[in-house]
């Protein structure tokens, strides 16, 4: 059975088509990552998945059943728009939120979750008198207690700083080992290729891209050369088997024109300057990403 | 709908409520308030202002003026001390007499207007021509009465007293021409008191005959006591659920509860605790008033089987009125634009109140009749109908229950769709035509 099952749906706003004919599954216990540029329909998705927004057409189910609106304790959601009740006591907020997904030892499961963040400290303390990204971390909690089956995280790493989105990340990794689907959504392609085992892109409202990353760089080919040379991107300029060079500083990432021979490119370059590191390789996420999206604002 | 989140919600919203600085002010200073207004004007009327008036007199009968003024100094000197205190009561008025000028009585009015502005006049009474005599032009022709010059907004209330006795004195004149014996003037001219009564009952069962009692004034005052304390627990508890729900919109604490209760399931939570707060409010109001008119032995005067009534219709408006606070706090952008919103909420509350004299003048007219059984103002108006005296046929209440009942549950249903869509949207508020699309269409 599929954690998440999408069939055929789309989602209008007025003129505006937030999601058009999608179909997706997404495999239980998996993490699962959502990329896209801003707009493109990830949050509107999420929200259909958990039940805020009903679609227009097709058909949205979790766990083999249709949603319809209704509200289930199996699934945590964490929005991209955060807000928490500011006046509430941090402990009290998160046993009404726990409550409220029909939680049972809700008690016991804040004071685990609070102590695995580092946040029992703060159990007692109003939410604004908190950091921001502590009070990340307690809105965090509230989309995981009750333990769900399925949780879905709008941008979970935003605003957090690197030891933060670390505690995060292995608490994501904890629930995944304890059988929990994850699906998140991010604009850290590093992130989704290093936490998720498959990876949605949505552009437009349509399905671009889904599967593993291997399945996804399989697409492409091995036409990416990332290399290291004198002169860096300037000493790259006018090689007819370049078609596109993305400057990352002390490496270059370079895609090759259709049918170009590497061996034909490493010649040239080493006619010009010295190379230090040339490597053919797959596209990363990244360049996948900017191929799709950047291509279209070109456009 | 699941009634276990409803009450989730509600258990929050309102333990959050209430145990706030801003609502114990608030329970403790709307009383305050409100009766501050109502003591003031009772304050005013034990001091009102006795300073001398002078008042000049035109008469262009030529043969009024004396026989007035005298009628009016004679009655101003027997109502000016009170008997019981033994304080003046009311100002004392002297009067000069001032020629007619025939040639150019316009010039001659604008003089004495002039006296009057730097309040050397209070004003001027100017007897007209034909004030004995009436023609047949009758009020539309000034020559056939007295008009009253002055800048008295009616509200003193001099030209109310003025009228008993200026047409006491008038009458007077005319008597005196037909030549009737002015000893008998005070008989023949002489009030008598109205008693008030309640009407006569028949019991159906028994068939006995009660007959009518001498109505008890002070009862008239406890429906409008009961409106003012609705109209006043609407506005303690409703007002601030269309600021806060506006204010978590912008702190954007609503999207994560809809991921764990639906829309209905939130707003009726919300609502359930806005009752649970004017509950709270009542009960201590209503026992303090029962208390207080224990004590002061007028108890008496309260219709205790209005009291079920009064919590039923409070219940009811408080829903009504929250329900419309969480639809538009949820359509606005800022809590600026809900404080522009505000006048729109309250009207259910507001129109009634501006209705209220014109009601207990005639409570079974059309109007009264007809208002009642507009469900947002079904609670104030059937209250204030069925605590006057003769009060309202015994089906009213019922039908205006039913009808109330429907619009609750048609405002929460319309409500939550509104809120649905307008709690998640931002930026420029929804036109009312978008309001409403919004609650047929959700």
């Amino acid at each position: 059975m599929h954690a998440i099952d999408l069939r055929d749906v789309t989602k209008t706003f007025g003129d505006l088509t937030a999601v058009d004919d999608l179909s997706l599954t997404v495999r239980e216990g998996a993490i699962h990552g959502f990329i896209g540029p801003n707009g493109s329909g990830k949050t509107t998705t999420m929200r259909m998945i958990v039940g805020i927004f009903h679609p227009d057409a097709g058909s949205v189910e979790v766990f083999g059943r249709q949603t319809n609106g209704i509200r289930t304790g199996l699934i945590g959601y964490l929005p991209e728009e955060r807000g928490l009740y500011r006046k509430m006591i941090v402990r009290t907020l998160l046993e009404f939120h726990g409550e409220l997904r029909g939680g049972r030892n809700v008690p016991q499961q804040v004071s685990y979750w609070l102590d695995r963040l580092g946040l029992a400290a703060f159990a007692d303390k109003r939410i604004d008198t908190l950091s921001k990204g502590m009070t990340q971390k307690v809105q965090f909690v509230a989309a995981v207690i009750p333990e769900p089956r399925l949780i879905i995280l709008d941008e979970p790493f935003t605003g957090l700083d690197p030891v933060s989105a670390e505690s995060i990340r292995e608490a994501i990794l904890e629930m995944r080992r304890k059988g929990t689907t994850v699906v998140l959504s991010t604009h850290d392609m590093g992130t989704a290729e290093a936490l998720c085992d498959s990876i949605l892109m949505i552009f437009k409202g349509r399905k671009v891209l889904d599967g593993t990353l291997d399945e996804i760089q399989a697409q492409y080919g091995n036409d990416t050369i990332r290399l290291s040379a004198e002169g860096g991107a300037e000493a790259l300029t006018g090689l007819p088997e370049i078609e596109q060079v993305r400057d990352l500083g002390q490496v270059q990432e370079v895609r090759m024109t259709l049918g170009a021979d590497p061996q034909e490119l490493l010649r040239a370059l080493i006619a010009r300057t010295a190379v230090r590191s040339f490597s053919v390789t797959k596209p990363s996420l990244h360049d996948i990403f900017v191929r799709i999206a950047g291509e279209d604002s070109r456009q | 709908m699941t009634m276990n989140k409803i009450l989730i919600v509600a258990k929050r919203d309102y333990i959050e409520s209430v145990r706030t600085k801003a609502f114990l002010f608030g329970m403790i200073a709307a009383p305050i308030l409100f009766g501050s207004g109502f003591i003031g004007i009772a304050v005013l009327r034990g001091k009102p202002d006795i300073a001398e008036r002078r008042i000049a007199v035109v008469d262009r009968s030529g043969e009024a003026a004396s026989t007035v003024i005298a009628t009016v100094v004679q009655k101003n000197e027997h109502d000016l001390i009170d008997k019981d205190s033994g304080k003046q009561t009311m100002p004392r008025y002297r009067f000069e007499t001032v020629a007619p000028d025939t040639a150019n009585p316009e010039a001659q009015r604008l003089d004495l207007s002039r006296r009057v502005r730097p309040d050397d006049l209070y004003g001027f009474i100017e007897i007209g021509s034909n004030a004995l005599r009436p023609d047949s032009t009758g009020e539309k022709n000034p020559d056939n009465g007295l008009s009253w010059y002055s800048n008295d907004t009616g509200v003193a209330g001099t030209r109310a007293w003025l009228s008993g006795p200026l047409n006491d004195g008038i009458r007077r004149v005319r008597m005196a021409k037909a030549g009737v014996d002015p000893a008998r003037f005070d008989d023949l001219l002489g009030s008598v008191s109205i008693r008030t009564m309640n009407l006569v009952t028949k019991d159906e069962k028994t068939g006995q005959i009660h007959p009518a009692e001498k109505r008890n004034e002070a009862a008239a005052v406890v429906p409008l006591a009961m409106v003012m304390m609705l109209f006043m627990i609407s506005m303690v508890s409703a007002a601030p659920m269309l600021n806060a729900i506006a204010e978590d919109k912008l702190q954007r604490v609503h999207e994560m509860l809809l991921a764990s209760a639906s829309p209905f399931d939130l707003i009726a939570g919300k609502v359930l605790a806005a009752v649970g707060r004017s509950l709270t409010s009542s009960v201590l109001y209503v026992g303090a008033a029962l208390f207080t008119l224990n004590s002061m032995a007028m108890i008496g005067v309260v219709q205790l089987d209005l009291i079920p009534w009064f919590m039923v219709y409070l219940i009811a408006e408080i829903t009504m009125l929250s329900a419309m606070a969480a639809a538009l706090g949820a359509s606005c952008g800022s809590p600026q634009d809900a404080q522009s919103l505000a006048m729109v909420l309250f009207a259910p509350v507001v129109i009634p109140i501006m209705m209220v004299s014109v009601i207990m003048e005639r409570p079974n007219g059309a109007l009264g009749e007809v208002m009642s059984f507009i469900p947002p103002f079904t609670p104030m108006i059937m209250m204030l109908r069925q605590g006057l005296p003769g009060g309202v046929p015994g089906w009213q209440p019922w039908v205006g229950l039913v009808g109330m009942t429907c619009g609750v549950i048609a405002i929460c249903w319309a409500a939550s769709r509104i809120f649905r869509v307008g709690i998640l949207m931002q930026g420029k508020p929804p036109s009312p035509a978008e309001l409403v699309k919004w609650a047929v269409r959700g």
